[in-house]
């Protein structure tokens, strides 16, 4: 412990020094401790869309609906997709099994026809889980303004939700009349009229223009679906058990295909790679900078040192334990640094959250959101264990070289 | 000059025909083919000019560096071809060391400086802070013992230092111009505590000095001259 007593009193005499070293280790802690709180908010985000935009945290799939495209609806169905959802609804871990089709075809305003990619949902359930009735709650502020309303539970209604860029395209507003037109599980070319009952902003341009959402009667009765569906998304009762889950529902369900949500939000997958190649890059950046910074200031620490090392040698002490006592000075800085960084973190995550600020639009979705930075102790540990890491290989050089100091040179040195 | 036989191993401290040469100014310099032999519990002096090889020799006797040729002896023991590891151990637990600018840990109190040779050869705590404290009233400053380096005058410093040296209870101490940095009313007193240590303790002293009060105070002195041993006295 003496060495250790040591290296922490070699810090303290030089103190600004010190100061300026544990400021680059604390704004090397505060950048990537915030952009991990940053990342987290984004992930979650993310996540929640994927799984409350209609994915739940499991899908079941028909064998072979992730190969190739479908040549027309239902192609590849679960054919009693019903009845394997009302077993499904028994399983304990389940919260709610909701069925859906997935089709497409030509939405038709008698002017102009324009091709669709659709979604039928069960009208009662969907609101409950899912995220896709909230966005026609504003009231005014909703996309489709004011009357823009969710599906009608009534099985007989004929009911549509466009995304904005298909309405604009047709030139539809809520209570405007459309028609449906698609074709069958068996092929035959079937139409339904429908009334827009509202406007749906998904967030993607792309989606806008292409996407609609009506009812599982009003699909089957345009394709002819009976108890066929395209997939059913499995709500979990502990969302954090999703893994295993799926691991268990697949051996259950042996005809069918079970993917978690995170297999199948290519979006999701695609921003947390591109994150974590930022951040990463970022993070590699930052740790070369404290690198570079401790070494340096472990090496000048050494300099001004090296009759007083050449003394301690003269003492007994062994060129290894001069290595130590230098670790022991990166280890001190590292730790100072770190507790120092987590305070600053806290404090200026509190302050930016206070300050609600909404961050622009992300690119491809056309509604930005508010900065709300997450507060994620394993980010702070490890952020801390990295910069450990880092000061501890910077305090190598410094502490080799003083090792290998000549005892006769360094009691000369001046 | 002394010559010793194969197989004698009287004397703390033997040196037998050591040479160590090295460059300086594109000149030969160093120390060649010195014997010497210091008893237990002396007070010897390598007197000499500037030059004439005095610290090359101290630092030889005190392990910090190895001859390029003869044999040094602590004990009795051949010393100067061992690893560098049991050097320094020997260093650690047999030698202590006096500099010229006293070399004490600036970030360390008197105590602590004291404390820090015991320590590294695992006393605990408790038992390294009484001994500590019993050198430095030894040498005088028990009342200056929590004083910083830089909070002491030049002659105190000096007496930290040898308190220092002395705690560990070596076998030799080795004092490189020990009053050079003092001057005549501290580099006495000084000299005379060594002096009365050696008497009182049995630990054998080499200083390195030209200083005539250091020389006078000897119990035997070797004279150096450009690198070689050229006469020795004893009181």
């Amino acid at each position: 412990m003496i060495l250790a007593r040591l290296a922490l009193r070699n810090l303290l005499r030089q103190r600004r020094r010190t100061a300026l070293t544990l400021m680059v280790v604390v704004a090397g802690f505060l950048a990537l401790s915030l952009a991990g709180g940053f990342m987290a908010q984004t992930f979650q985000g993310l996540s929640d869309a994927a799984i409350r935009g209609g994915l739940g945290h499991l899908q079941v799939l028909p064998p072979g609906a992730l190969e190739g495209d479908e040549a027309q609806s239902l192609e590849k169905a679960i054919p009693d997709g019903e009845a394997l959802a009302a077993r499904l609804r028994l399983d304990p871990a389940v919260a709610e099994v909701l069925p859906r089709i997935q089709f497409m075809g030509l939405l038709s305003s008698g002017a102009k026809s324009v091709a669709f990619l659709g979604t039928a949902v069960e009208s009662t359930l969907e609101p409950k889980h899912m995220a896709s009735a909230e966005a026609l709650q504003g009231g005014a502020l909703a996309p489709g303004g004011a009357g823009s309303r969710w599906l009608s539970t009534d099985p007989a209604a004929r009911e549509v939700i466009l995304g904005t860029g298909l309405a604009r395209a047709l030139g539809a507003t809520v209570g405007s009349s459309l028609t449906l037109m698609s074709t069958t599980k068996d092929g035959a070319l079937n139409a339904v009229d429908v009334e827009v009952v509202g406007l749906q902003d998904l967030g993607l341009r792309e989606l806008n223009d292409r996407f609609l959402t009506v009812s599982l009667a009003t699909a089957s009765q345009l394709l002819d679906a009976g108890p066929a569906r395209s997939r059913l998304s499995i709500v979990l009762k502990r969302p954090q058990d999703t893994a295993r889950e799926q691991a268990r529902l697949q051996t259950l369900l042996p005809g069918t295909t079970v993917k978690p949500w995170f297999e199948l939000a290519s979006f999701y997958r695609q921003v947390k790679l591109l994150y974590f190649a930022i951040f990463g890059f970022m993070g590699l950046v930052l740790f070369l900078v404290v690198l570079l910074a401790t070494a340096n200031t472990l090496l000048m620490s050494v300099m001004e040192r090296v009759r007083e090392f050449g003394v301690l040698r003269a003492m007994g002490l062994q060129p290894g334990q001069l290595l130590v006592l230098l670790q022991w000075e990166g280890a001190f800085l590292g730790f100072m640094g770190s507790a120092l960084g987590l305070a600053a973190t806290l404090l200026l995550r509190a302050g930016l959250n206070a300050l609600h600020l909404v961050m622009p639009a992300p690119p491809g979705t056309s509604h930005g959101y508010e900065l709300n930075i997450h507060f994620v102790p394993v980010v702070y540990l490890i952020v801390a264990f990295g910069l450990q890491v880092t000061i501890q290989v910077s305090a190598l050089f410094p502490g080799i070289k003083a090792a290998r100091l000549r005892i006769v040179e360094a009691l000369r040195h001046v | 000059m002394t010559r010793f036989p194969p197989g004698y191993t009287g004397g703390m401290l033997q040196l037998d025909r050591i040479t160590r040469a090295y460059e300086l100014g594109g000149e030969r310099a160093g120390v060649f083919g010195i014997s010497l032999e210091v008893p237990k519990g002396c007070l010897a002096v390598l007197a000499g000019p500037s030059g004439s090889g005095k610290t090359t020799l101290l630092q030889l006797a005190g392990l910090l560096d190895a001859p390029d040729e003869g044999e040094v002896r602590l004990d009795g023991k051949a010393v100067s071809a061992l690893p560098e590891k049991a050097r320094c151990d020997l260093r650690l637990r047999r030698l202590g060391f006096v500099f010229q600018a006293y070399n004490l840990v600036p970030v360390l109190s008197a105590l602590e400086n004291v404390m820090l040779p015991l320590q590294l050869q695992g006393v605990t705590e408790g038992d390294a802070r009484q001994r500590a404290e019993a050198a430095l009233a030894r040498v005088g400053l028990a009342d200056r013992r929590h004083h910083r380096p830089g909070q002491l005058s030049g002659g105190q410093q000096q007496r930290a230092a040898i308190a220092r040296a002395l705690a560990p209870e070596p076998l030799l101490v080795l004092a490189d111009e020990p009053t050079a940095s003092l001057d005549h009313a501290h580099g006495g007193p000084l000299m005379d505590l060594m002096a009365e240590l050696a008497q009182e303790r049995g630990v054998t002293f080499l200083v390195a000095s030209h200083d005539p009060s250091v020389i006078a105070r000897a119990h035997r002195v070797f004279r150096l001259l450009d690198g070689r041993l050229v006469g020795e006295e004893r009181s």
